[in-house]
């Protein structure tokens, strides 16, 4: 194992239940929250009335949109201000007491009118009033290049067909929780979030007040994986809110029914999806049209489309996306968005071609490889996708694969298939603090989290290797709103937005005792050249002269309080790119499906990653094992319910819900392609969404070639390949 | 509130319980005996980390369906979400506090550290107390593992790793 | 949103706990793994819950070529007990293959036969359903169905049985013990289940106050060796049964001289598949029989719009059970 591989630094905390998450935060006075919603999918709320709820005991205050109207107008605030409902179970008012059981009882003696008006409780009911997203996340909706319509009607062979996917809940294992209070004007939130300072922002629009009254911490979650972000903000107001009116700190946590519905899911999709080929297996042709669902009282698309035009070569090329408003909860992105649901349909669509072709299909894809990004017309700052399959073949095995249909284990039908996976990697601004103390103690401060992503470890790790010091010299500090501005956990692009701010940080500090080295007549350095001084096993020494000692000693003797240096670094730039960053990946899958009986069971993965630089293997390891079980999820098990007639989401737990056990697990084989990329910052891309994506089409494909059946809609279930014995 | 006394009495209210919506409730915890008074509805997970504060037991779905609520009831391992707390009055409850701390930890928490078996850790606590009751079972092989660990999901999905960390403790 | 409190009472003795059961509102609690999550979804709201747990009925004895459990064993405890394992290696197989390890160190045998279906509708909110609330209406039979029963099912209710376990003990004729307010009685598992008719918010036969005490198992030895419980799921572990199949042979001198087959996830209750057991009986044992053994079982098989499926799974469910027990031995 690398000595890159260090344990994840807060792993002993966790592994004892010492690592406190913020909803577990004590607080004296503390009154427990419960929600109170309404069953009817779409209408007004006419009233509610508390005073059945007054007489339970211990109850202390509701809130209702009464009480949020002061708040200002925004899409966060949107839900709670206004009396529409928008979806079943949506929460109209928070009731506080003084446990979470008397919370309960009193939340359910609240008495609400409402006024029902007729609701879209499906996509297919409201087709005709699908419309065009602006946007989809940072990308145009529609994109055209060449003709692809014309290239689609002139090729040798077209593969189209329409592919689904269903709407997934993200589920971390820490439900959303919120424990806050006021001091005077001044609010302290401590709350499971992946954007410290976004949602400071929020709460300084929303209550109109200054950000630095506002103190948000998370410094730890128990998983996001994209929920835990806008859609919690309505409801930690009306805890806010419920904290101002009652004068005492407030508790709000979520149940697992309500993560089904109100923190958001990833989109429902409709992709109709044509490939035009050459007969000699060129992409002369895509066409990728997308229709999505989202919600009524708010708008988001993945850019599920998006990734087709760039991941191969074809001059012609066309994608759009579409959304249909329904009276269902809104989406937002979940691990791996866009990617996960327009990988499952342009990677089952080659594996198609691949077959109608006649091509082996790691071999049609090398064939239409992309060498440099065609829809912009720029350079790859680095691609090694084509090692990516090189590799992953070569460790799965996939130049023995068995013909389709052919390979059995007893009564296991087995098949193979593959996938390509990509994620753009991008950067957020961020500032990161080092200070160190006369002793060589080293302290690194930013303002991101760690969602259990490994933030606390990569930055321990990068201001370490900076400062020549072992990672147990350093503490890291993330996660609160008193420290620099960090970015969002999302996008994977955390490690990356901070490896240059540490950088800048850790460099100015080496200059600085550097510096201080060469001026101090009681250094063994004094005198040196500064370009030939390097920090190493926790000293400053020369490289060519071998004199050197620790640079906690060049503090000691000035006898400072320690240093400070703070570093910074700018977002990715998107209009002045000289190239275009992304992350690729191949996996290849063996999957079993029981004859007759129709259970599938992955049993091998292989998964050839290359993404810039890996700081920690060990985590890198597991951050995409880890996507690659998401993906599992989504291929096989995740789907949500809901009962048209209503509009109520159904089996809104994790027992109906079915996400993989262990059971499920098959043998991972990782493969860390490490890259130089001379246009990122150490060479440093993301990760974490990689292994998300690529896996569900690999597992379809892999279905096909074990039993002849092309399944185009996801979850992949037994009715879906249930054949005769 | 936690009433700490030196004994370790078993049982407080061995005889008939009258109806009650509040009763009086003794376990050990953790090789401690503790005394709690609490509302009939209360689950085991509930007593533990609202009334307790041993918040290292975590609520996952408060139904039975995740695992992180993991507790050792009498040496058996439960889901202390779906236990109501009055079924277990004296019994003695095990909770990751008392399994390991940082400075001493069991070999299991070491070998999760080793072998990168958490995340996000939302799931640990469980995935530990878990997989101690199982390797008491001696689990013959990895199938064995992974099927007598499948009532504790994780959704960062560190499966392989928490397998690899109790086959090394089971010396498999 | 969980139901309103209950209180809480601990019965002292057989007599007491059936005293409390028979008063108005009051539920039994054993391992309370089901019984807290239908309160917890709002979906049962005792006023009192009685804990029979402390009972001194969680004997295990196989003695006589008889197996008697107490309902108030610990699944897990069934499942490890080494004559359990030695002589009804079906039940302990069963066992393991419910819920997870420490549901199954919690819920009880008696439990486990009375827990209530996972009907979505039934375990939901704002929707209707008639067994959580009579005349509200069936929200699956025209909604999502894919749990649903493909036989016994009536215009109020499609909902299937959950256990596992029931399923198995019916296919080796268990009986079981009941105290109730009109004294004790024994009766067929089988007759404690009934159809949903016009009135599906009642499961089973029992009345207030009675308490399942035991179940008992007879001689199954001419089974062994040919019995298997085959639970068809959509992950590996930790999941209800999309559709299980007991089934158990017992073949003399070649043949086929008596038979059982039973499935789960297809009917209100563990659904005896008659038809195939009598096909079966003086048949030399073949894969072409077999096959005709589940063409049998599915004949008046009623699907809804999600879970036709279950028919071609059936069929070959029962097929598989009794091609993997039916072989030379
Ligand atoms: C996540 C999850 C997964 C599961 N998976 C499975 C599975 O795969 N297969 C399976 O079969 N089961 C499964 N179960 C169900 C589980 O097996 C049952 O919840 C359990 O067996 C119920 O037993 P209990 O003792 O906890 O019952 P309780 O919850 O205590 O009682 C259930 C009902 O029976 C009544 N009752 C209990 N004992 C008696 C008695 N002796 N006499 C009269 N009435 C009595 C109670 O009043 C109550 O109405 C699962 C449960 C969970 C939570
Ligand atoms: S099938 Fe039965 S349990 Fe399900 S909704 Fe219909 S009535 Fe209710
Ligand atoms: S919290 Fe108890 S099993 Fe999920
Ligand atoms: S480590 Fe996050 S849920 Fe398991």
């Amino acid at each position: 194992m690398s000595d890159r591989s260090v344990p994840r630094y807060e792993a002993a905390l966790k592994v004892t239940g010492r690592a406190a998450y913020e909803g577990e935060v004590p607080a004296v006075g503390l009154l427990h929250a419960a929600l109170v919603e309404v069953p009817i999918a779409r209408g007004d709320v006419v009233a509610v009335d508390a005073s059945e709820a007054e007489r339970t005991s211990g109850f202390a205050t509701m809130v209702s949109y009464a009480d949020a109207e002061p708040l200002k107008p925004s899409p966060a605030t949107a839900l709670i201000r206004d009396r529409a409902v928008h979806f079943a179970g949506q929460p109209v008012a928070l009731v506080v007491a003084d446990t979470l059981s008397a919370a309960r009882d009193a939340a359910r003696a609240v008495r609400v009118t409402t006024q029902a008006r007729p609701s879209v409780t499906h996509m297919a009911q409201a087709l005709n009033t699908a419309y065009v997203p602006a946007m989809v996340g940072r990308f145009p909706s529609v994109s055209n290049r060449g003709d692809a319509t014309a290239a689609l009607a002139d090729a040798d062979r077209v593969v189209r067909h329409r592919y689904e996917t269903a709407a997934n809940i993200h589920h971390p294992l820490e439900p959303h929780a919120v424990v806050c209070w006021w001091e005077g004007d001044k609010a302290v939130v401590h709350t499971s979030t992946q954007a410290v300072f976004g949602t400071r922002a929020m709460i300084a629009h929303a209550f109109n007040m200054p950000p630095a009254d506002i103190r948000v911490i998370s410094r730890l979650l128990g998983g996001g994986f994209g929920c835990k972000g806008q859609l919690w903000w309505p409801w930690m107001f009306l805890a806010m809110l419920a904290a101002k009116k009652t004068g005492r700190p407030v508790r709000l946590e979520l149940t697992r029914a309500q993560m089904f519905r109100l923190v958001g899911r990833r989109q429902e999709t409709v992709q109709d999806l044509a490939l035009g080929f050459s007969t000699n297996g060129c992409l002369t042709g895509i066409a990728h049209h997308v229709t999505a669902q989202s919600s009524t009282h708010a708008e988001y698309s993945d850019a599920t489309a998006v990734y087709t035009r760039y991941l191969y070569a074809c001059p012609n090329v066309t994608t759009s996306h579409l959304l249909v408003r329904t009276n269902e909860p809104q989406p937002v992105p979940m691990r791996a968005p866009g990617t996960a649901p327009g990988l499952f349909a342009l990677e089952s669509a080659m594996d198609e071609a691949a077959v109608r072709l006649g091509f082996d299909p790691v071999d049609l894809r090398v064939r239409n490889f992309a060498d440099h990004d065609q829809e912009a017309g720029r350079p790859w700052s680095s691609n090694s996708l084509r090692d990516c399959y090189c590799i992953g073949a070569e460790r799965f095995g996939w130049a023995r694969r068995p013909a389709q249909g052919t390979a059995v284990d007893g009564r296991w039908r087995i098949g193979w298939g593959m996938a390509s996976t990509m994620y753009p990697a991008i950067r957020q601004a961020a500032k990161v603090r080092v200070q160190l103390a006369a002793d060589g103690a080293v302290l690194v401060q930013c303002g991101t989290q760690d969602m259990g992503s490994g933030t606390y470890t990569a930055l321990g790790q990068i201001t370490a290797d900076a400062l020549g010091v072992p990672v147990d010299r350093v503490t890291v500090e993330l996660g609160d709103t008193v420290l620099p501005d960090g970015p969002f956990s999302g996008g994977s692009q955390v490690t990356a937005s901070i490896f240059p701010a540490a950088a800048a940080a850790t460099a100015k500090l080496r200059a600085t005792i550097a510096a201080m080295a060469i001026a101090d007549e009681a250094s063994p350095l004094a005198g040196q050249r500064l370009d030939d001084l390097e920090f190493r096993d926790g000293s400053i020494r020369s490289r060519s002269g071998n004199v050197g000692e620790p640079w906690a000693n060049v503090l000691a003797r000035k006898g400072t309080e320690g240093l400070e240096a703070e570093g910074e670094s700018g977002a990715t730039q998107h209009p002045d790119l000289t190239a275009t960053s992304m992350g690729y990946g191949a996996v290849f899958v063996e999957i079993g499906v029981n004859a007759g009986l129709g259970e599938i069971r992955v049993r091998r993965v292989c998964g050839a990653f290359a993404a810039g630089r890996i700081l920690n293997p060990l985590l890198a390891r597991s951050q995409y094992v880890g996507g690659l079980v998401g993906g599992i999820g989504m291929a096989l098990h995740e789907r949500t319910e809901t009962d048209r007639a209503t509009g109520r989401m159904l089996g809104e737990t994790l027992a109906d819900y079915l996400i993989p056990t262990h059971a499920d697990m098959p043998e991972f084989d990782i493969a860390l392609i490490e890259e130089d990329d001379p246009h990122l910052p150490g060479s440093v891309k993301g990760i974490g969404m990689l292994g998300t994506a690529g896996i569900q089409a690999a597992i379809a494909n892999a279905v096909f070639h074990a039993v002849g059946k092309r399944v185009r809609s996801l979850p992949i279930r037994i009715e879906d390949v249930l054949g005769r014995r | 509130m936690m009433v700490e006394t030196p004994t370790t009495a078993k049982g407080s209210h061995a005889d008939a319980v009258a109806t009650a919506s509040v009763v009086a409730l003794a376990f050990s915890i953790n090789g401690r005996h503790c005394a709690v008074e609490t509302v009939a509805t209360a689950m085991l997970l509930d007593v533990i980390r609202d009334q307790l504060g041993l918040t290292g037991t975590k609520k996952g779905c408060d139904l039975g369906a995740c695992g992180a609520c993991t507790v050792l009831a009498d040496g058996r391992r439960v889901k202390s979400c779906l236990a109501l707390a009055a079924s277990y009055d004296g019994a003695d409850i095990t909770t990751i506090e008392g399994i390991g701390t940082p400075d001493r930890l069991h070999p299991l928490q070491a070998a999760f550290i080793r072998h990168d078996a958490l995340q996000c850790g939302y799931c640990t606590p469980g995935q530990i107390l878990s997989g101690i009751a199982l390797l008491a079972e001696k689990p013959k092989d990895i199938a064995a593992i992974r099927e007598g660990m499948s009532g504790n999901l994780c959704r960062c999905g560190a499966y392989p790793n928490i397998v690899a960390a109790i086959a090394e403790v089971a010396g498999l | 949103m969980t139901s309103p409190p209950f209180r809480y009472a601990r019965a002292t003795s057989v007599d007491n706990a059936i005293a409390k059961g028979i008063c108005n509102g009051s539920a039994f609690i054993a391992g309370g793994t089901d019984l807290l999550q239908l309160w917890k979804a709002g979906v049962t709201a005792p006023a009192e819950v009685v804990d029979i747990s402390r009972l001194p009925l969680s004997e295990i004895d196989c003695s006589n070529d008889t197996l008697t459990i107490g309902a108030l064993a610990r699944l897990s405890s069934v499942a490890a007990h080494r004559d359990v394992a030695m002589h009804h290696p079906l039940i302990a197989d069963t066992i393991l293959a419910s819920a997870s390890g420490q549901i199954r160190n919690m819920a009880t045998v008696g439990g486990n036969l009375l827990q209530r279906t996972r009907c979505v509708y039934f375990r939901g909110q704002d929707v209707p359903c008639n067994k959580r609330q009579p005349g509200s209406g069936c929200g699956a039979r025209d909604g999502v169905s894919r749990q649903a029963a493909l036989f016994g099912t009536s215009a109020a209710c499609v909902a299937t049985n959950a256990s596992d376990l029931a399923v198995v003990l019916i296919a080796l004729d268990a009986e079981i013990n009941i105290q109730g307010g009109a004294g004790a009685r024994r009766v067929c598992l089988s007759e404690l289940y009934r159809l949903p008719g016009d009135t599906p918010a009642q499961d089973t036969t029992l009345v207030a106050g009675d308490l399942i005490t035991g179940v008992i198992v007879r001689n199954v030895a001419r089974f062994a060796g040919r019995m298997t419980y085959l639970k068809v799921r959509d992950r590996a572990s930790f999941e209800f049964a999309v559709v299980s199949v007991a089934a158990a042979l017992h073949i003399e001198n070649g043949v086929i001289v008596e038979s059982r087959l039973v499935a789960g996830g297809i009917a209100p209750l563990p659904w005896r598949l008659t038809q195939s057991e009598t096909m079966l009986l003086g048949k030399v044992p073949s894969d072409a029989v077999f096959v005709a053994a589940g063409d049998l079982a599915i004949q008046g098989a009623q699907p809804l719009s999600e879970n036709g499926f279950k028919i071609e799974l059936l069929r070959n469910s029962v097929f598989r059970a009794l091609q993997t027990i039916g072989g030379a031995s």
